[in-house]
């Protein structure tokens, strides 16, 4: 190890501060998910029945965030477990990070095109 | 007089003929307050003068003698062999390792040139920007109370070899230069604040540290580098964010 080598990762806190607001954000929206899909809201499990619940749009709007916040706080956690790793060097790191955000943004499209039809 | 059983780890990397670790084991008289520092000065005197340990004050307050005794990190010098729980065995042996993760130079000495240049980096000294004043720097006694914690550091290194964090990324700056960092962040009398920031706001800085309170448990003075770390990181959200240096 040398001192020139100590610092070169830049940033780190939009990082850690995004992974306390999506951990806040989680217990909200899981709750109010939770509470609506399973005690709330008991009846069959068909596609009337979630079609009417997810014609709410204040509904579907905590469930896009529900998603994007547990996507984000799940690859952002995995990335800080494997920054510890292999992918400790700055361009190793860089790449896991784009590779993350590209793998969450595919996720996060992949849900809104699936609740599509109660949005549009 | 009793005797007790020092089971001391042996290794010189740089004997060509036996580089390995072995495992010795060496009886030591037991009198009341024998320390593990003094079992070793024994050994070094009447069996093995080739023995090798860092110590110096001998009052746990210069950190040379950091090792790994009955499985914990523990200062030589303080720690004193009636408290240890193996004195209740039948045959008490107590075993003292170099501390692990960090790299040997010999026996119990460490190489400890990584964790200073880590130290060195975080700026350990007091910056002033402003004029100095003719008498003393003054500081109110709740000022003051801010720093009774981190400079109580006395730089042994067991929470550097106890972190995690530390032995997968030789980079990260580790728990006793941050501790340090916090130590002069929270002085009311340094005024660096933006010049050291970006030392250690980044993910070989604080954001390294898991919070997993190794270095915590680890710490022979019973500071908590965690606390300061965690200080650390909202205080980078208050002066990015809010601009408030505080």
């Amino acid at each position: 190890m040398k001192a020139e080598t100590i610092n070169t990762h830049r940033g780190g806190m939009w990082s850690w501060l995004f992974q306390r607001i999506t951990a806040v954000l989680l217990i909200v929206c899981l709750a109010i998910h939770l509470i609506l899909t399973h005690i709330a809201n008991i009846g069959q499990i068909d596609m009337e029945n979630i079609g009417a619940r997810l014609a709410n749009h204040g509904l579907t709007a905590v469930d896009i965030i529900l998603l994007a916040a547990g996507l984000y706080h799940a690859l952002n956690g995995l990335r800080m477990v494997l920054m510890d790793y292999w992918f400790s060097t700055r361009s190793r790191a860089l790449a896991l990070t784009a590779g993350l955000w590209v793998v969450g943004l595919v996720f996060l499209g992949y849900g809104i095109w699936a609740l599509w039809p109660w949005i549009g | 007089m009793a005797e007790i059983t020092f089971r001391v780890k042996r290794q010189d990397p740089t004997d060509k003929k036996n580089p390995e670790a072995r495992w010795e084991d060496y009886k030591v008289p037991f009198e009341g307050n024998l320390t593990v520092l003094e079992g070793l000065f024994y050994i070094q005197e009447q069996y093995d003068g080739s023995l090798s340990f860092r110590y110096c004050c001998r009052a746990s307050i210069c950190g040379s003698c950091a090792m790994y005794i009955n499985g914990a990190y523990r200062l030589a010098c303080q720690t004193n062999i009636k408290h240890l729980d193996i004195i209740h065995d039948a045959e008490p042996v107590v075993t003292v390792q170099p501390m692990p993760h960090v790299p040997l130079v010999k026996d119990l000495v460490c190489d400890m040139d990584d964790f200073f240049a880590k130290y060195e980096y975080i700026e350990p000294w007091l910056i002033r920007n402003s004029q100095d004043p003719e008498k003393e720097i003054l500081q109110s006694p709740k000022d003051r109370k801010q720093i009774d914690m981190p400079i109580d550091c006395i730089l042994c290194g067991c929470c550097y070899s106890s972190c995690p964090s530390v032995w997968g990324e030789e980079n990260y700056l580790g728990p006793a230069a941050l501790l340090k960092a916090y130590r002069f962040e929270v002085d009311s009398r340094d005024e660096a604040r933006k010049e050291r920031l970006p030392r250690w706001d980044n993910e070989r800085g604080v954001y390294r540290c898991h919070t997993i309170r190794n270095c915590q448990e680890a710490c022979p003075k019973e500071l908590s580098p965690t606390e300061g770390i965690q200080w650390l990181k909202k205080a980078a959200v208050r002066r990015r964010l809010f601009g408030r240096m505080k």
